[in-house]
């Protein structure tokens, strides 16, 4: 099991600790931030683990035109009937060690990726404008923690109103050795190449040698 | 991180006493965005902004993959490089750049955006922004907003009912040694994205692994 297709799931009401409107604005880890489901220590590689994190996603949002001032809540996201926006206005970012993945144009970190643009649960209605390629590849040694950052407190705070999901492919062992190769090499690492790099391998060893024997 | 996937949206949402704030707020209110007029989504001072105006710098190149906004409210959005907008009329003239119903965001969303929708009423994208745009470094470059009717986007507070509206814009920053690699495609003319600047890297590393054997005779 060198290589292996991972998923993280994260939902603001787990755990001893749920998130709260006291959480709005501010960035959370999913990992370690103490709100919701939580794992025991910060996310990070050994020195024989390559993480290629291929897709991030969270809670999307529903920009709405023309609130009459009664609606509350539109394709299963509340609101307020204040507001023409439904959802939590929910934020991913990813930082590796101590930098932030996702920029603004003025080069300074923003929140991440909306969850309007890639949204977790994925359905008819909420459908993704972002794709994360390239994908952010986490070094060996190398900590990496996902953040969620929500901006609506209207949104609530049950089950499945603030969530958030990570797919990544973790190659281990021999995989992670070729998987640094790859990337010396500037090729993609991913799954397809890991193996056509073990081919290649595989058949310089059995061709014959030079000299004949 | 030299080859970075980025993301910016917009919205027409700020703090309750100005019209605009840099990033998102907490429980924002809605701004009245004029109709027929174009508004910068990075510094136009509606909405959500950012702190300068989108600029490469000497040893960046940005790529411009997508662009979308609300599918209702008659909205269009538009790129502007330097002081030149990209998409124009067939008569050269000046228009309004993508309709949000061509290029919706969020996409699935209500043609009207109804609060009401109707099941089955997801708009899909018509437009897919190929060949990509290129930001070369040192140029500045902006994202145009516009409601493109009399009345606009209204916002909490006003007369008639309230609205929010969104853009987004999905861009590649090469950043350092690939952008100069971005730049040598470019010359070359062959398309700048993450796969051709990996290949160029790995031809590099082929010419120079070939240099060292011919150096050593044919040794490696």
């Amino acid at each position: 099991m060198a290589m292996r297709s991972q998923v993280y799931e994260w939902d603001g009401s787990r755990g001893s600790s749920a998130l709260s409107s006291t959480d709005a604005g501010k960035s959370v880890s999913i990992f370690i931030g103490g709100k919701g489901n939580n794992i025991t220590k910060p996310a990070e590689t050994t020195a024989t683990q390559f993480v290629v994190i291929e897709e991030i996603a969270s809670t999307p949002s529903y920009f709405a035109n023309a609130q009459d001032g009664a609606t509350t809540s539109v394709r299963g996201l509340a609101g307020s009937t204040s507001s023409a926006y439904f959802g939590p206005l929910a934020y991913t970012q990813i930082v590796i060690n101590t930098t932030e993945y996702f920029l603004d144009p003025d080069n300074i970190a923003n929140s991440g990726v909306p969850g309007a643009a890639s949204p977790y649960p994925r359905s008819v209605n909420f459908q993704p404008s972002f794709n994360l390629h390239p994908t952010v590849y986490v070094l060996p040694g190398q900590t990496f923690d996902v953040r969620y950052t929500h901006f609506s407190t209207n949104a609530g705070y049950d089950a499945g109103d603030q969530q958030c999901f990570v797919k990544y492919t973790l190659y281990d062992g021999p995989d992670s050795l070729i998987a640094n190769r790859l990337l010396e090499m500037g090729i993609t690492v991913n799954p397809g190449n890991v193996d056509w790099y073990k081919r290649s391998l595989l058949s310089r060893a059995s061709a014959p040698a030079p000299n004949g024997a | 991180m030299a080859m970075r996937s980025q993301i910016y949206e917009w919205t027409n949402l700020s703090t309750s006493g100005s019209n605009s704030s840099i990033r998102m707020t907490t429980d924002p209110f809605e701004k009245t965005v004029s109709g027929d007029k174009k508004t910068d989504i990075f510094i136009g001072g509606i909405g959500t902004n950012i702190t300068k105006p989108a600029e490469t710098t000497a040893t960046q190149f940005v790529v411009i993959e997508d662009i979308a906004t609300s599918a209702h409210a008659d909205s269009a959005v538009q790129v502007r490089i330097n002081t030149t907008d990209y998409f124009q009329n067939p008569d050269i003239t000046d228009q309004v750049g993508v309709p949000g119903l061509a290029s919706p965001y969020p996409r699935g969303t209500a043609s009207d955006g109804n609060i009401s929708p109707i099941a089955g009423d997801n708009v899909l994208p018509s437009f897919a922004l190929t060949p990509e745009i290129y930001v070369l470094p040192g140029q500045t470059y902006s994202v145009l907003y516009t409601s493109n009717n009399t009345t606009g986007v209204s916002g909490s507070g006003s007369a008639s009912l309230t609205t929010c509206v969104a853009c987004f814009v999905k861009y590649t920053l090469y950043d350092g040694p690939d952008s100069l690699i971005a730049n040598r495609l470019l010359e070359m003319g062959i398309t700048v994205n993450p796969s051709n600047v990996d290949w160029y890297k790995r031809s590099l590393l082929e010419q120079q692994s070939m240099a060292t054997a011919t150096a050593n005779g044919g040794v490696a």
